[in-house]
């Protein structure tokens, strides 16, 4: 460079850089969401530094504002074209925007409910608000970029701030194992996953998927061999943070100990990020068949087979579960396995099988997701939480609303008409027959039978009359609590009503 | 046609406000209540359409999900009974609860489970008809565990909504099926299927959802178990109305699905089998609503037994024997529902003499068991014309079937609706109360109208039979219904299984009272076992993979990632190409001591020991960086090592003295996957190193690094000059990461200092 400089006058100095180093093009607003969810948490850790000690409204506020105004941004921005800048790292689209949204709506639903809950734990610490906005920020990334290793770095992102949230409770040993356990798996997954990515890279020399797409070539052994390897390892982490069966275990022992506001975003952003992560490796790893054998044609059996393990196995195991926020771990373990479902019929057939699917899945997942361990979250008080399902006993009587909810949530999960959860399953079981997956729709089908065993007892546990409860007298209702179960529980039934405007809004007219 | 939308939605509306006015009038909620079903139904009975009315509206075009209904024959007759019934069965349950609390519930759940069943039956689009139907499955859920304080009504009702939820979702499956390959999601436009290649998919799927709905063999156990549930919804759903849903789509589809070889064997079968089982089953108890429960698992088998024939004389049959049996069935059903109300027993082996005590009951009981024996009106002229159809040409094994369930019948017929009137009464069974008016109205009207329906057959043929024909049989029955059939084989028939019958009734409290307890088999053991093994399975599951147990988690992952690896290696044959010749004796030798060096630490009963010979294969890396030329790694390699030794060495001042917790077993597992680890990595990496890309940028570098950057260091040049914004980041976050540790290091001191004063 010095060279560069020593040899040009002022006038050609500008035309000889551009030439040397061609500017990115550089498009402030598709990174203008996931900076302002990145802000938000930074001007929420300042606030809890000057904030009076004994209460959190002014972070929830500030939080909130932010949060709708990263909405804002993303809604704002549905009409533009889709675009590639910063040098390919970041990468607007449909789906992009969607996923981000769905990133945005669940972190705000979570704070929604979470102070009541923090406080009847007695562990209202204000840095929680930052690290959900920083961990949502992650997510967000993950969804919008094709280079591998932006989305390790969102990953990343995601989980760092995820491991020091599920160890908040610090009296609790559950939850500090809990965030051990976490940490040492993930870290173990993202070393998977980036092996991986340095795999990719070794092979196509290139970080970006759509190159990755365009270097297959199944006639070259060597190549062949190393891009294989290079997406069984980033699969391996992947499944890892979906926790798709046999790479679950971690995910009932973290729900179980972790908050249980933390556990709510664990289950939904979470699941959003790797979920969406997953969607843009897949569908940018297949190949036509122009060049002999397809690229899918080696990693499909493998997904097809973890796709029916993940089903039966959490709901399988869920059935003798005596924690309900274990239950509802092994729960996010099956739809997490349905989702998959959806992904793989997208991959299979991309004419026929559209975002949509995908996109309404995890909607409505996360809505009754969130809204049932919200429900969940009143049995705490006085510092302690127990979430056996004895311990809902008579949460009838001491708050009917949120039982009330609770039941719309758990007929969601379970898939009974007219909810969300019904027609996402319905739209995934049509995918899956539309692209020749019959195998996995029947195994979704059977699992769903099985499902109601277990989802019916949670309903079933809150209606028994405590006697004699273990438990002190579960948390009164609080405005936040109200409103998120109300969203969720209306959410449930709203995106059902309007699913025409709302799809079309959401990913494009089919 | 916006009618039948409206009609759905007024009486779901109603059934949301039933618990309200039952809080202001409970006296005379089911009074109030019975009236706009019974509206309905006398609109459904004045509109009955000789072809198909359909209406419909747009929903969900991504999924073709319309809001399609068609008013036909078949529809028709479904939706009269249904509000017909209902209406009876709203009325009875006010005098069967009175004011008890908690009965607005009752009422609600009943008029929803009547606004559900009717979108069943007038629901055109596939999608439409399954919402309706997982609706009658769950309204039917919760109304068997109405009283879930018990533990038997809990356990029918998981069973009911286990056994007809999961067929429902096999008929959605096949709905799809069919809605995929038609291109169409409206019932009405699906012409025969029988050529799909998938043909077979569509009609075992949409079997199994109807066939469990409908309590057919193998699935007909659910039914007397829920049996729990409060008398007139066990008169409602359980025999007039939602059992049937099954026998109604089968019905809806004979003209899509039926015609075929499949179609007619696995129909015969399936309802023969049912028959017999309920038939034989029945008479094996004692409780009257169990009894009435298996006799309507019969009743449901002839349904589809007849469905399997087709043709518009079968439909004709169909109709006749559907409404005979509607009316009869429920009438004793709330007639049995009574009885348990004047006797406070439903025992009908000890029951007897009822007649003085109700009067009424006693005849309306009679009347309708003159039906269930085929003799009333109604009923016989159904008979008739379903043994007519057997008869040309005659088909011999199915006679003997029918002749089996209805000889079975007439038996069950008198035990539970004679003999508790007329038979010899128990001295223990207790005085009760009479039935009132309420409990009177519904098995009178019901059963005087199985008798009145049978004495005007060309009538009710024009609004029924006719238009049922039309609509599933593809065309008129030349014989229209009459109750007089002649002298004939038919009639010979009904005096032979009559005869039969009675015999049976006569030998019955005998046999009863001696025979021994029933084997325990069955298909309600079955689902108990199944049930028991899925629960075992998942405990099992639990105990192996999900002990908690960090040390297993990472067995299972890394044991999965060595199957995989495994499995891709033998499929695909990578073939890492390992050159030995080579390799000169310095490197083998150096290999050699990581080699033992990493021996040494696993085997190291000693931290310190295993960190130091850990420390020996970092330095034997280092050394294998500077053999290929590579000096400054190999520096950096060093610098690492040396600091990681230190590290260690100051984390074990804190850990607890160095113990084996682990036994033979376990350490033999973990070295086999460290080793299967170890080489697959080993393995993988050489098939990478077969793949070179491009070509090295070194020789650039070395080249113009003097040149361009004025420096002979050429290391030095690539980090400050060619990389430099890359090392300013990384200087960066080291020095961020720095102050970190400082700040955690003040910390913690503090907290420490402030901790012992």
């Amino acid at each position: 460079m010095y060279n560069l400089l020593a040899q040009t006058d002022g006038n050609g100095l500008a035309k000889r850089l551009a030439e040397a180093f061609p500017p990115p093009t550089i498009d402030w607003p598709s990174i203008l969401p996931i900076a302002l969810v990145v802000c938000t948490g930074i001007v929420a850790l300042i606030v809890e530094m000057l904030r009076p000690r004994q209460n959190n409204n002014a972070i929830i506020g500030f939080s909130l504002v932010g949060l709708f105004f990263a909405g804002l941004s993303l809604t704002s921005q549905f009409a533009s074209p889709d675009l590639e800048s910063f040098g390919g790292m970041v990468l607007r689209d449909r789906f992009s925007l969607t996923i981000q949204l769905l990133v945005v709506m669940v972190t705000g639903l979570t704070i929604l409910f979470s102070d009541g809950y923090l406080r009847a734990k007695r562990i209202p610490f204000g840095e929680f608000y930052p690290l959900v906005l920083w961990s949502a920020s992650g997510a967000m990334m993950m969804a919008s970029s094709k280079n591998l290793l932006m989305i390790f770095l969102g990953i990343e992102v995601l989980s760092i701030s995820l491991y020091v949230l599920a160890g908040m409770s610090k009296t609790e040993t559950k939850s500090e194992e809990s965030a051990l356990k976490y940490f040492l798996l993930g870290a173990f997954a993202s070393a998977f996953l980036l092996y991986g990515i340095a795999f990719m890279y070794g092979a196509t020399g290139s970080l970006h998927l759509d190159a990755i797409r365009s270097a297959w070539n199944p006639n070259d052994e060597a190549f062949r061999n190393m891009m294989l390897f290079g997406m069984g390892l980033m699969l391996f982490g992947l499944a890892f943070k979906a926790a798709f069966v046999p790479f679950h275990q971690w995910t009932p022992d973290v729900y179980q100990g972790a908050p249980t506001n933390v556990t709510a975003f664990m289950a939904a952003g979470s699941k959003i990020g790797a979920m969406a992560a997953l969607w843009r490796l897949l569908s940018a790893s297949t190949t036509n068949v122009d060049l002999g054998a397809t690229f899918q044609s080696y990693w499909m059996p493998a997904l097809f087979w973890i796709a029916i393990l993940t089903m039966t196995v959490g709901n399988l195991v869920a059935l003798v579960q005596k924690d309900v926020k274990r239950t509802l771990g092994y729960s996010s373990i099956a739809h997490a396995g349905y989702i998959l479902v959806g992904i793989l019929a997208h991959v299979n057939n991309p004419e026929k099988v559209g975002i949509g699917t995908t996109v309404f899945y995890l909607l409505s997942y996360s809505l009754m997701t969130i809204g049932a361990f919200a429900v969940v979250s009143l049995t705490a008080k006085n510092g302690k939480e127990g979430t056996r399902f004895e311990d809902l006993h008579g949460l009838w009587k001491r708050s009917p609303f949120a039982v009330g909810c609770l039941i719309v949530f758990v007929a969601s999960l379970i898939g009974i008409p007219p909810t969300s959860g019904f027609f996402g399953k319905l739209m995934i079981f049509n995918d899956a027959l539309a692209s020749d997956l019959m195998p996995l729709a029947i195994v979704l089908a059977v699992n769903s039978v099985l499902s109601v065993y277990y989802y019916v007892g949670i309903a079933k546990a809150a209606f028994v009359d405590a006697e004699g409860a273990r438990t002190p007298e579960s948390a009164p209702m609080n405005l936040g609590l109200a409103a998120t179960c109300l969203l969720c529980a209306g959410g449930i039934f709203a995106v059902v009503i309007l699913f025409n405007p709302l799809m079309n809004w959401l990913v494009g007219a089919p | 046609m916006v009618t039948p939308a409206l009609a759905i939605l007024s009486l779901f509306t109603l059934g949301l406000l039933a618990p309200f006015l039952f809080a202001l009038l409970p006296r005379h909620a089911g009074k109030l209540l019975c009236l706009p079903p019974a509206f309905w139904c006398g609109w459904f009975w004045s509109k009955t359409p000789a072809s198909g009315q359909t209406w419909t509206s747009p929903w969900i075009p991504e999924l073709g999900i319309t809001f399609s209904f068609r008013l036909d024959g078949l529809a028709s007759l479904f939706a009269i009974l249904i509000t017909g019934i209902g209406a009876m069965v709203l009325l009875y349950t006010e005098g069967y609860c009175g004011a008890k609390p908690g009965s607005g519930r009752l009422y609600g759940l009943l008029l929803l489970f009547l606004a559900s069943m009717l979108g069943v039956v007038l629901a055109d689009d596939a999608i439409l008809l399954f919402l309706f139907w997982e609706a009658t499955s769950v309204t039917s859920f919760l109304l068997i565990g109405f009283e879930h304080e018990r533990a038997n009504a809990r356990r029918g009702a998981v069973q009911a909504l286990m056994v007809t939820g999961g067929g429902g979702l096999a008929l959605l499956a096949g709905l799809l099926v069919i809605v995929q390959q038609t291109g169409q999601g409206r019932i009405s436009a699906w012409g025969p299927l029988a050529g799909d290649p998938l043909y077979l998919a569509m009609f075992a799927l949409v079997a199994i959802g109807c066939f469990t709905k409908s309590a057919q063999f193998p699935f007909h156990f659910w039914l007397p178990n829920a049996m729990t549930a409060p008398t007139p919804v066990s008169a409602y759903l359980h025999s007039a109305t939602m059992v049937k849903a099954g026998v109604y789509l089968l019905a809806r589809l004979s003209g899509s699905l039926g015609g075929t070889e499949v179609w007619t064997w696995t129909l015969t079968l399936v309802g023969g089998a049912t028959m017999l089982t309920g038939t034989l089953l029945a008479l094996r108890q004692t409780d009257l609503k169990r009894l009435l429960a298996y006799s309507t698992v019969a009743a449901l088998g002839t349904m589809v037994f007849v469905l399997a024939r087709g043709g518009a004389e079968a439909a004709s049959a169909f109709a006749a024997f559907v409404l005979a049996h509607a009316l009869y069935k429920g009438a004793l059903f709330l007639v049995a529902g009574a009885i348990d109300h004047t006797a406070d027993s439903r025992d009908a082996f000890r029951l007897g003499g009822l007649w003085q005590r109700a009067p009424v009951l006693a005849t309306a009981s009679t009347l309708a068991g003159l039906g269930m024996m085929g003799v009333a009106p109604l009923a016989f002229l159904a008979k008739e014309t379903l043994v007519d159809g057997l008869l040309s040409p005659p088909d011999v094994p199915s006679l003997i079937v029918f002749g089996v369930m209805a000889a079975g019948a007439v038996a069950i017929a008198g035990i539970v609706a004679f003999r508790p009137f007329f038979g010899k009464a128990d001295p223990a069974i207790a005085d009760g109360h009479k039935p009132d008016a309420p409990l009177l109205t519904g098995p009178a009207v019901l059963a005087v109208l199985g008798i009145v329906g049978g004495l005007t057959p060309t009538f009710v043929f024009e609004r029924i039979g006719g238009p049922v024909a039309a609509a599933i049989g593809g065309g008129t029955d030349p014989h229209p219904w009459a109750l007089w059939h002649g002298f004939g084989a038919p009639l010979a028939f009904s005096v032979g299984t009559l005869a039969l019958g009675l015999a049976v009734y006569r030998a019955w409290p005998a046999w009863i009272a001696r025979a021994a307890p029933w084997p325990s088999f069955g298909f309600d053991r079955a689902y108990d076992a199944g049930l028991r093994g899925t629960v075992s399975v998942a405990r099992a599951f639990t105990r192996t993979i999900q002990n908690g147990r960090l040390r297993a988690y990472l067995q299972t992952t890394i044991a999965t990632f060595l199957v995989l690896v495994t499995l891709a290696a033998v499929r695909w044959n990578p073939s890492p190409q390992i050159r030995l010749d080579t390799a000169l004796p310095h490197e083998a030798l150096l290999a050699l001591a990581m080699l033992l060096a990493v021996l040494a630490a696993v085997r190291s009963v000693s931290r310190l020991a295993a960190v130091v010979t850990l420390g020996v294969v970092g330095f034997g890396v280092a050394l294998t960086y500077a053999l290929f030329g590579a000096p400054d790694l190999a520096m950096t390699q060093i610098a690492v090592e040396t600091l990681t030794v230190i590290l260690f060495v100051l984390t074990f001042y804190h850990l607890p003295r160095f113990a084996r917790g682990s036994g033979t077993r376990t350490r033999a597992v973990d070295a086999l996957l460290a080793t299967g680890v170890g080489a697959t990595m080993a393995a993988i990496t050489l098939v990478a190193s077969q793949r070179l890309l491009g070509t090295p940028i070194s020789a650039h570098f070395a080249e113009n690094s003097l040149a361009e950057a004025h420096g002979r260091n050429v290391v030095n040049v690539i980090l400050v000059d060619y990389r430099g914004l890359d090392t300013l980041g990384e200087i960066t976050v080291l020095s961020i990461a720095g102050l970190g540790v400082v700040a955690l290091w003040t910390f913690g001191r503090r907290a420490a200092k402030g901790g012992s004063a």
